[in-house]
């Protein structure tokens, strides 16, 4: 497993499934977790998308609130402006006694009573003439003796504005004796009747805690917080403002400063992410909301575990649905498999059940076929096997004909007999040679020199037997001699030749057994000059001797069929090579065989 | 075929888990870290005391911030010993990450704190310093410094032909002596005359009496250190009397409604104010980084500013002087 060749294939599976089944699982977990990560940022970034929306909702919010604080605070202060009450006492230009006067301060008093009883926000309204003269909501107004009306900022800046309502940063009233309250003031000129010379300044101090507590309220998630900074940069609400005084955190307040209505930038330090929501306000503050990142998308632990969820049990539910189909999928494959294994063990009757049509399908139709033409091919071995037993066989019976032999011994008695002693041994030693010629070996071929040998002695035999009837050449060419031939190929087609061709031939008959090469075959001729044959009985010796099957050991009479040599010899050397006959009737027949060169 | 069936079960497994660790590491840290618990223990819980109100909201900006959850607790009574080694002992029961307390002057404290982290409990003390065996972990205001900086005013005040008195309330008192030696240092550091301390015990009364036998003996007398409250409202009341107000330059400490009225009036020069809001902050950030095991200050001061008239309505003086918002 470890030591890989080169060329090992990508997936190294055995099997088609797990190949299969792995590619698939390899696909959808790629495609599980793309599609679930692309929809997690997706929803993260929505998720993100809406707090900031959210976020940039709220600071709205508080802006509207402020704006009805200070919208109030500016009502009030038209409210005083208008009020003849307030212009009469502190214009410079009338001189009321001092009865007079407290009448006028009790009923501006009043007023300034009756508008703080309806407005639990406002901490206190006064007016400060510019002729020295004070009236506030309070019935008895003490002053602060070490308060300087001209070292307030409120005070300044709303003679500068020159009748315009001034809104202050937050910070200690301390113009009331014993008093000191943060506040936020809002300020403006009085003017006189002529809109031109100012006459004294107004004050409302709205409660800063309306404002700490509205800031304080808005939870922008466990540690989003936010702040509202005026104009100039300075805090007018910041949670940790003390800290920030003392360098002790730092705020992006220049930023903030910078950053038009609406925007919303991101920090990324230390601290951590969070982002900045600037709302601008009409009064020149700006709110600003912060919100950390991962506090904003407080449920992202359960997103992302709601996605892992749904995508691992996709994942395995696709995983079980990849083994599924890739068994599905190679389960043709398999049955092919199977069928094939089956052959392998030798069940040639095997038949692959084709359920789709498709390649494998295809396949299964191959095999079919080329089981079936082995099997057809088996038989054909085995039919063939048969007939060469059953030729070997009856070869082993021409080898030993009973009647040769008989026939044989008999001459040689007679010739004993007529005491012609001579003779006796060459026959006899004619028949040795002949048996030994055929049962030399057990070897189906023979050298051309054996036959021959073998061809000879047999017609020696013969020629002694018929005496002066039997006439035989024997010439093989020298060089054919060390090639191989079939055992015993020539003797049926001699036998036949002196039995059917010269026997009843009534003057003397010649044979002539030739063997040579010729176009680098070896060609055997067996001719003999007797009565020949018509075509009829030429036609009838090329069937097949009609042998039943279970008699193939019963012999023929008429020897060995010219039907079996020639299936014998192409059963041997091929379908090329075998038996011809030419055949005159009165003319004599000539036999040619022809077989390769073989060493 | 057993072999394969496992490989290809286990590869896509294998893969899944990689993809989740890169999941969860791409998405960054997205499990907060594990909630740490603090239990704060005041001098005292006192809605008045705007000095240790200022401290509880600076440890709660702290626990905010780290996202760790609080608790803040303590007598009623400034110095009631009994009932703050009580609350001690209860918040130590309740197991938190750490225990931050500011300590009431008792000889108990010692032991207690110590077998309070020998439970592994960390302890940051606050405000007022504790001797134990090993030096606990300390958020304090640089009491010497500050008494330094009432030092160097008064040299400023009176350019350099200084003739003090001091008033402390006791000789043995923990911030009072670091004051009264920061203040004396930076006395030394110019030659200038100071007479022998003077300690009343915590007593306005006290200190108004010897202010006005001091008037009377010591015609040269051109500033007052007083290392306490009562101090400065006593030396106060006795100049304002004597028509002294304004030429015997009152340095004092701390600030309260009554401070601030005689630093308007002109009787105080000047008040040493603590920043209560950063002790608290900061004494939470030590507990934090103690819990965490971040490498952490044994001892963090946090400095004092002088407050004048001049300065005392700047934005950031003003939140000093009035911590808190009335409604």
């Amino acid at each position: 497993m470890r030591d890989r060749k080169p060329f090992a294939p990508l997936l190294p599976f055995k099997s088609i499934q797990s190949s299969i089944s792995f590619a698939f699982s390899c696909l959808i977990l790629v495609t599980i977790t793309v599609t679930s990560l692309a929809s997690y940022q997706l929803a993260v970034y929505s998720v993100e998308r809406n707090s900031e929306g959210y976020i940039e909702e709220i600071m709205k919010q508080v802006n509207t609130n402020i704006q009805s604080y200070v919208d109030n605070m500016e009502n009030i202060s038209l409210l005083a402006m208008t009020n003849k009450d307030v212009n009469y006492y502190i214009s410079s230009n009338n001189f009321i006694g001092n009865e007079d006067r407290r009448v006028y301060e009790k009923r501006i008093s009043d007023l300034f009573q009756a508008i703080l009883y309806t407005r639990k926000d406002i901490a206190s309204l006064m007016v400060f003439g510019y002729n020295g003269r004070v009236v506030s909501d309070r019935r008895i107004t003490s002053i602060n003796p070490y308060a300087v009306l001209t070292d307030q900022a409120w005070y300044r800046n709303a003679k500068a504005a020159g009748g315009k309502s001034v809104l202050s940063a937050p910070h200690v009233q301390n113009i009331i004796q014993n008093e000191y309250r943060w506040v936020v003031s809002l300020s403006r000129e009085l003017k006189n009747s002529d809109g031109v010379t100012g006459e004294g300044v107004f004050l409302v101090d709205l409660n800063l805690s309306v404002i700490t507590d509205l800031c304080s309220q808005i939870n922008l998630g466990k540690k989003g917080y936010m702040f509202i900074v005026d104009n100039d940069g300075n805090i007018v609400y910041h949670p940790k403002q003390q800290l920030i005084y003392s360098n002790l955190r730092t705020e992006q307040i220049e930023r903030v400063k910078e950053a038009p209505s609406g925007t919303v930038f991101t920090v990324d330090d230390q601290e951590g992410k969070r982002s900045y929501t600037v709302q601008d306000t009409n009064f020149g503050w700006k709110i600003v909301g912060v919100a950390y990142a991962n506090d904003l998308i407080s449920n992202k632990d359960d997103i992302r575990q709601t996605f892992l969820l749904y995508a691992s049990a996709g994942l395995i539910v696709s995983l079980l649905l990849s083994i599924a189909i890739s068994h599905r999928l190679s389960r043709p494959i398999r049955n092919l498999q199977r069928d094939m294994k089956a052959v392998e063990r030798g069940n040639f009757d095997t038949q692959t059940v084709i359920r789709e049509p498709n390649e494998i399908g295809q396949l299964g139709h191959t095999f079919n076929i080329m089981v079936g033409q082995i099997k057809r091919l088996m038989q054909e071995i085995i039919h063939t096997q048969e007939n060469k037993r059953k030729s070997e066989l009856q070869l082993l019976q021409s080898q030993i004909n009973p009647h040769f032999l008989y026939n044989t011994l008999d001459s040689i008695v007679w010739m004993a007999e007529q005491q012609q002693h001579e003779q006796v041994v060459l026959m006899t030693s004619a028949l040795a040679k002949l048996f030994r010629a055929s049962i030399a070996k057990d070897t189906e071929l023979v050298s051309i020199r054996v036959d021959a040998e073998h061809i000879t002695n047999y017609l020696l035999i013969q020629k002694m037997r018929y005496e002066s009837q039997l006439e035989y050449i024997v010439d093989f060419d020298r060089g054919i001699m060390p090639y191989k031939t079939l055992k015993i190929l020539l003797q049926p087609f001699v036998e036949n030749a002196i039995y059917h061709g010269l026997r009843n031939k009534p003057d003397k008959g010649t044979v002539t057994v030739r063997g040579y090469e010729s176009n680098g075959l070896i060609v055997f001729e067996v001719e003999d000059d007797g009565l020949g044959m018509t075509a009829e009985q030429l036609e009838r010796i090329w069937k097949p001797a009609p042998v039943p099957a279970d008699e193939v050991l019963t012999i023929s009479p008429k020897g060995i069929g010219i039907h079996n040599v020639d299936e014998r010899i192409k059963l041997y050397f091929g379908p090329e090579y075998g038996v011809r006959i030419h055949s005159e009737l009165d003319v004599g027949t000539c036999v040619t065989i022809t077989i390769p060169k073989v060493k | 075929m057993r072999l394969h069936r496992m490989t290809f079960i286990l590869v896509p497994l294998l893969i899944g888990l990689i993809v989740f660790g890169v999941l969860n590491y791409k998405l960054g840290e997205v499990s907060p870290p594990k909630a740490r618990s603090i239990a704060f223990v005041l001098k005292t819980s006192n809605a008045r005391s705007d000095f240790w109100q200022a401290v509880s909201a600076g440890a709660q900006a702290a626990a905010k911030e780290a996202e760790a959850g609080l608790t803040v607790e303590g007598p009623l009574q400034d110095m009631d010993a009994d009932t703050q080694i009580r609350m001690i002992q209860e918040a130590a029961d309740r197991g938190p990450d750490a225990l931050v307390v500011a300590p009431v002057h008792d000889p108990r404290m010692g032991d207690i704190l110590r077998d309070i982290r020998e439970r592994g409990i960390k302890v940051v003390v606050v405000d007022t310093p504790l001797q134990l065996d090993s030096p606990p972990y300390y958020v304090a205001n640089n009491h010497k410094e500050a008494g330094r900086q009432a030092g160097r005013t008064a040299v400023e005040a009176t350019s350099g032909k200084l003739n003090a008195a001091i008033i402390s309330d006791f000789p043995n008192s923990g911030v009072q002596s670091d004051r009264e030696t920061g203040v004396k240092e930076a006395l030394d550091a110019h030659a200038d005359e100071y007479d022998e301390t003077f300690y009343a015990e915590n007593s306005e009364e006290k200190a108004y009496d010897y202010t006005k036998s001091l008037l009377q003996d010591k015609p040269a007398l051109n500033t007052i250190i007083a290392l306490s409250e009562p101090a400065v409202l006593g030396a106060a009341k006795a100049l304002k009397e004597r028509g002294q107000a304004g030429n015997v330059k009152l340095i004092g400490f701390d600030s309260s409604v009554y401070e601030i009225k005689l630093l308007e009036e002109g009787v105080l020069h000047a008040t040493i104010v603590q920043k209560p809001f950063n002790m608290g902050y900061l004494s939470v950030k030590t507990a934090l980084g103690l819990v965490a095991g971040r490498r952490t200050d044994q001892t963090t001061y946090i400095d004092s500013v002088v407050v004048t008239k001049s300065n005392m309505y700047t934005t950031e003086n003003q939140k000093l002087l009035f911590p808190f918002i009335q409604k």
